[in-house]
């Protein structure tokens, strides 16, 4: 399910069957043109792959609206506000909330999270329609799904 | 009095033109997709609205194989790229089946034998859904339905897919 009025309807209607939380994190930072690129690609990329995410698992998941942070932000500030956003989940009750991001920084904070985090290494930058980054996204996709399903197990 | 409302100022001049060239663009652009949808000559299509998903007939056996294409839909105010999938076989009458991989229950992504448990069989991985391979839902299981089959057309020795339409409708 999308965070949108229709894909909404439907999740009322199978609260019991959508018991997972996909949030989305971006970085943001547009201080050296250099950070800003990399973060802008990875905008897109967690996009992109969040969508396709969703399709392979629309009717278990729910695919939260984008989590942004500064880059530059003070990380314990962040890791209280997320751990809000679980909080807040899986009062639902969400059994599962998954943050997916390309930004190792997170690495370092994941015991302090209250919900699991999703780390995947960042993509070589090169066009996001190529026929190669169709077949990584893919890839992806499917060792999550497949990473996704162990924790339902 | 009247005489001054009768003339026609600089500016009023270009404002009726603008509004008329205006109003002229604008029928335009409502105007194409209607034409589009109610005229067949116009729509640019080979085999009607099926589309070549690469795939040879010679080369669809017995066991269901995934196939990926992308087809243009212009879904509101988006036109974009789709992606599409189907799981296509030949079944014991030798007829093609193409099945929509989408899950009748709430809609996530099947496959083939995607559970070591249930061997010959379609598997959804969110809340254990099963179909047997002609597409009918297991009892006993979340679906409610069979899998939606495609719109097909064999042209050229090259499969053609549709639409996937409900069993019993294909
Ligand atoms: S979505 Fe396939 S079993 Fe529920």
């Amino acid at each position: 399910m999308k965070w949108r009025k229709a894909d909404l309807q439907t999740y009322f209607q199978s609260k019991e069957y959508i018991d997972t939380v996909i949030v989305p994190l971006i970085p943001f930072g547009i201080a050296s043109d250099v950070e800003a690129e990399k973060a802008a690609i990875q905008a897109e990329m967690i996009t992109l792959l969040s969508h396709e995410l969703e399709k392979e698992l629309t009717g278990r998941i729910l695919l939260a609206p984008i989590y942004s942070y500064l880059k530059s932000a003070d990380r314990q500030t962040e890791i209280a506000r997320m751990n809000m956003w679980s909080a807040e989940m899986k009062e639902q009750p969400f059994k599962h909330v998954f943050m997916l991001t390309f930004d190792p920084s997170w690495k370092k904070y994941e015991q302090e999270l209250e919900s699991t985090l999703l780390w995947l290494p960042a993509v070589q930058t090169g066009e996001l329609n190529s026929k190669e980054m169709q077949k990584t996204v893919r890839e992806q996709v499917g060792q999550m799904v497949e990473l996704i399903r162990a924790y339902w197990q | 009095m009247s005489d001054e409302k009768q003339q026609v100022s600089r500016r009023q001049f270009l404002n009726y033109t603008l509004t008329g060239v205006g109003g002229f663009m604008a029928a335009g652009l409502l105007i194409s997709p209607i034409r589009m949808a109610i005229d067949p000559v116009l729509k640019g299509s080979s085999a009607g609205d099926l589309a070549n998903v690469g795939l040879a007939v010679d080369d669809i056996t017995s066991e269901p194989q995934r196939i990926d294409w992308t087809i243009d839909q212009v879904d509101g105010w988006y036109e974009s790229e789709v992606n599409r999938s189907a799981w296509v076989y030949r079944n014991e009458n030798d007829e093609i089946v193409a099945f929509s991989p989408v899950c009748k229950h709430l809609g996530c992504v099947v496959s083939w034998e995607g559970s070591d448990q249930h061997p010959n069989e379609y598997y959804c991985p969110c809340h254990d859904g099963r179909y047997y391979k002609d597409g009918t839902n297991v009892p006993g299981t979340p679906p409610l339905a069979p899998l939606d089959e495609y719109e097909q057309e064999v042209k050229d020795g090259m499969l053609f897919l549709g639409e996937p339409k409900p069993r019993g409708e294909a």
